[in-house]
């Protein structure tokens, strides 16, 4: 059974007053998703990301095609117990204070008073919110909102948990306590489905990833599958670099940068063996300061992928 | 149980946004309307305090009904609080109802205290008025059967709220607002659109002038405060009657708007 | 594919049919146990025109409407139904009401008018109030010298006081703007007052300055009412003409015509025949003419002689 599984699902919006232009904004989504990943789900802006999280929770409904969770239909109401959701920029009730929106939510997830005695104050602990729990939310500020975002998705010890944009806002502290929590609930066994266009975050935490853009899948699998994790080429930076070393290996390196006075950054290709390149270098007087192997990014991959694939929609038939 | 907790929700939300304060002002205008009636006319006073309380209770009752009824679905939705919402195991019809019933506590405090309010001052003025006074009222001053238009009053605003609330599920909240006093106002005229064919010839016209009369929502029969301040009797069939009418035209709205709201897309 | 979503559409449909058909059912049910909430009620409640006509703001022409038709289905309510104790307590307060929210509202004065003066059962029986009607139309409309006339009317016609009504007519006359005649009718109604030609003369008038059909067709029918009456002296002359030659009373029209006194058999300006008593010698309209109850025993059966 997966954790999630969409088949050819599809959304589309019917756009304009008199006559109605259909806009497609998910064609034909076909993914699964295993039970203990860390599954990343990346796109440019507008990929539709969140329409399928929006598909996912029954926040809309879809044109075409059909999702599941845990082996349940999307629309299910009971397992909905076992899943939580952080929405993006997420804004609760003005009115309520951290402790009661964590009740009220606890008590719809049908959590008994004893459960929700002993797991709001723990939760808010774990992301990071001290005596500002009783303030009003109206209070606070967008990071502190994401902090009690997280802890309402969290509550139940959900099965599969929903983020979207997890780290928007938070200082690098907040998003190390983000990946912290998110590699804690993959320990524990629980699904992480995380919807991000940071591409580094994504990178750290997750296991398989897949890549919208217009719309439609552009890529999924395995990061080490769709990165080559061989080497490209090196990255030199040397010091004391004369006028006519420089020239000389300025026809040898693949890529040239000055950093400053006499200070240069060199790029080789992996062709090249580095210890001829710093035999040579040492040779014209240089100073090695650093050696670094050059790998694809995820970055270089979703850029390719994009490009390739284009953000343009397609019409739906 | 989730409805529940939705409608306790709504309540404290009611409370929080100070929603009670109106019973402040409810206070003093009466309170001050006694002193100034006391100095003017004889004898009518009490009357005239119990029209005043009582049309202040719909009144209020009424602004309440429609604004936060407005709001409680539309703010969910254009504050985005109703994402997180939804993926807890709530169903949208479970939702709709549980706003209504958060509101329909709301009012039942808020008429209530009014009530209150308004038997303490009647008692007062029972008190201070001389026998000879007293014995030219229509009705006694602390009159039980105020308790029957009050409810009446109190079953009048659910039906007004389940029509804002059904307003809201689908369209902007300044035309929710717009159509919701419409019908306020056409519900208090429906009797006299039976009674067009009086005047108008056309057939057909007094036909649908009539389906009207009995598909919209008849507002006016709520209304018997002329009856009990002049200490007329209104016999419990009436009562019982119009209370059932009552519920089944809510439940008819709140079911309409629990269909529209679980087909729709939250976008 | 989703639950929710699929709360057949039908079935659904289904009931909320049904709950339309419980909820017109219990008013239906209880407007036949309690009655149907009467407008003419809430009128106890609210007595004040003037009070109506600031809270209807700038609704005050519909509002008056609807207390126009309010008056008119409790008139017409009243006098068509079958009780013998009918009242019009409500018509006055009505009227009033309509005329104090829409002071302009030209024909609840002039219908409001005949309506409250007419005799009762017909209607209310209160020429008074009809004045007191026309009085207020007045003061909030001083062109309109129709609503004095109409007073003159009234004096004229139900209350037989010919030396007001020529007054009030001489009042309208004085009106900048009022018909040169109205001068000659105060005169005439001043001189002749009660015979039959210068009530005639009134309902012509009337009949040739009405606004509306409905005023036009009212002075006809009192016109016919009178041409009736003549027709009724006329016959009742042949009549005496026959039993004073033969000394007995004609037992038909046939032996009048046959005694060729008459031409044919007499019909009143509706088209219905007379009939003739053929014990007493009396002519009287037909009981199924729209000209009943003719004004008899009063001012207009006085004809010239």
């Amino acid at each position: 059974m997966y954790a999630i599984n969409t088949e050819n699902l599809t959304k589309d919006y019917a756009l304009g007053f008199w006559r109605k232009r259909p806009y497609r904004a998910l064609d034909r989504l076909t993914l699964q998703v295993e039970p203990g990943e860390v599954f990343g789900f990346l796109g440019p802006n507008g990929a539709g990301k969140t329409t399928t999280l929006k598909l996912l929770l029954q926040l809309v409904f879809p044109t075409d095609g059909r999702a599941e969770i845990l082996g349940r239909p999307v629309g299910d109401v009971a397992v909905r117990r076992r899943i939580g959701f952080l929405p993006e920029n997420p804004y609760f009730y003005d009115h309520l204070t951290a402790i009661e929106l964590l009740e009220y939510f606890g008590r719809l997830l049908g959590l008994s008073s004893r459960e929700r005695e002993a797991r709001v104050p723990y939760l808010l602990d774990q992301v990071g919110i001290g005596a500002e729990r009783r303030l009003p939310l109206r209070r606070f500020s967008k990071g502190m909102l994401q902090r009690v975002g997280l802890a309402q998705a969290l509550i139940n010890e959900p099965e599969v948990v929903f983020l979207d944009e997890p780290m928007s806002g938070l200082d690098p502290i907040g998003r190390r306590m983000v990946r912290e929590l998110i590699l804690g609930l993959r320990d524990r066994g629980a699904t992480v489905f995380f919807s991000s266009h940071i591409l580094a975050d994504a990178e750290a935490v997750c296991s398989r990833v897949a890549i919208l853009a217009g719309g439609r899948l552009a890529a999924a699998g395995r990061l080490t599958d769709l990165l080559a994790f061989g080497v490209k080429g090196w990255e030199i930076v040397v010091d004391d670099l004369g006028v006519d070393a420089l020239s000389r290996i300025q026809g040898l390196a693949a890529k040239t940068t000055r950093i400053a006075e006499n200070r240069y950054a060199l790029e080789w290709p992996s062709t090249v063996q580095p210890e001829r390149i710093l035999t040579d270098l040492a040779a014209a007087g240089a100073t090695v300061v650093s050696l670094n192997p050059v790998r694809d990014t995820l970055e270089d991959f979703f850029v390719r992928q994009v490009a390739e694939h284009g953000n343009q929609r397609i019409s739906p038939a | 149980m989730v409805i529940l907790a939705v409608a306790l929700s709504v309540f404290r939300e009611s409370v929080r946004d100070r929603v009670f304060y109106n019973l402040l002002l409810f206070a003093v205008l009466l309170v001050g309307a006694s002193v100034l009636v006391g100095k003017m006319t004889a004898g009518q006073d009490v009357k005239i305090i119990k029209d005043l309380g009582l049309s202040a209770t719909s009144l209020f009752g009424l602004f309440i009904a429609v604004f936060v009824g407005i709001s409680l679905v539309w703010k969910e939705v254009e504050r985005r609080s109703v994402y997180s919402l939804i993926a807890k195991p709530v169903r949208r019809q479970e939702l709709v109802l549980g706003k209504y019933i958060g509101l329909a506590l709301t009012l039942l405090v808020n008429v209530s205290i009014m009530a209150v309010v308004l038997y303490l001052l009647l008692a007062y003025m029972h008190w201070t008025a001389p026998p000879e006074l007293r014995s030219a009222w229509e009705a006694p001053a602390t009159d039980p059967a105020l308790l029957k238009v009050f409810l009446l009053l109190y079953v009048q605003l659910l039906l007004v709220t389940a029509i804002a609330l059904f307003f809201s599920t689908f369209s902007s909240p300044m035309l929710a607002a717009a159509l919701t006093f419409g019908f306020y106002v056409i519900g208090h005229f429906n009797a006299d659109l039976k009674h067009f064919d009086a005047v108008v010839t056309s057939t057909p016209l007094v036909w649908l002038l009539r389906a009207l009369y009995y598909l919209l929502p008849n507002l006016a029969p709520f209304d018997i405060t002329a009856q009990v301040v002049h200490g007329q009797p209104v016999p419990t069939g009436y009562l019982l009657m119009t209370i059932a009418y009552a519920g089944v035209y809510i439940a008819f709205l709140l079911s309409a708007a629990s269909y529209i709201f679980a087909r729709r897309d939250l976008k | 594919m989703t639950d929710t979503r699929r709360v057949r559409p039908f079935v659904f449909g289904l009931v909320l049919a049904t709950l339309v058909v419980a909820f017109v059912g219990v008013q239906v049910w209880r407007d036949r146990v309690y009655g149907e909430p009467s407008p003419g009620d809430s009128v106890l409640y609210v007595r004040s025109g003037e009070a109506l006509r600031r809270l209807s703001l700038s609704f005050s022409p519909l509002l008056a409407d609807v207390y126009w038709v309010r008056a008119v289905q409790y008139y017409g309510g009243t006098r068509l139904s079958a009780s013998t104790t009918r009242r019009y307590d409500l018509l006055y307060p009505l009227l009033d009401i309509t005329t104090s929210v829409d002071p302009r509202f030209n024909i609840a004065y002039r219908f409001g008018s005949i309506f409250l003066a007419e005799n009762y059962p017909g209607g209310a029986g209160r020429p008074d109030l009809a004045i007191a009607l026309l009085e207020k139309g007045f003061r909030a409309n001083p062109a309109r010298w129709q609503y004095l006339q109409d007073i003159g009317f009234v004096y004229y016609w139900w209350m037989g006081d010919y030396r007001q009504a020529g007054e009030w007519f001489t009042k309208a006359a004085d009106v900048p703007g009022a018909p040169w005649w109205l001068r000659s009718l105060a005169a005439v109604t001043l001189a002749q007052g009660g015979d039959r030609q210068s009530s005639r003369r009134l309902w012509q008038a009337l009949r040739d300055t009405a606004d509306n059909d409905w005023l036009r067709n009212n002075a006809n029918l009192r016109l016919a009412q009178l041409d009736a009456l003549d027709g009724i002296d006329q016959l009742t002359m042949v009549v005496r003409d026959f039993a004073a030659r033969t000394g007995t009373i004609p037992a038909s029209w046939d032996a009048l015509v046959r005694a060729a006194l008459l031409k044919g058999i007499p019909l009143d300006p509706t088209g219905v025949p007379y009939v003739l008593d053929a014990g007493t010698g009396e002519v009287t309209l037909a009981v199924e003419s729209h000209l009943n109850p003719l004004p008899v025993g009063s001012r207009a059966d006085r004809s010239a002689r």
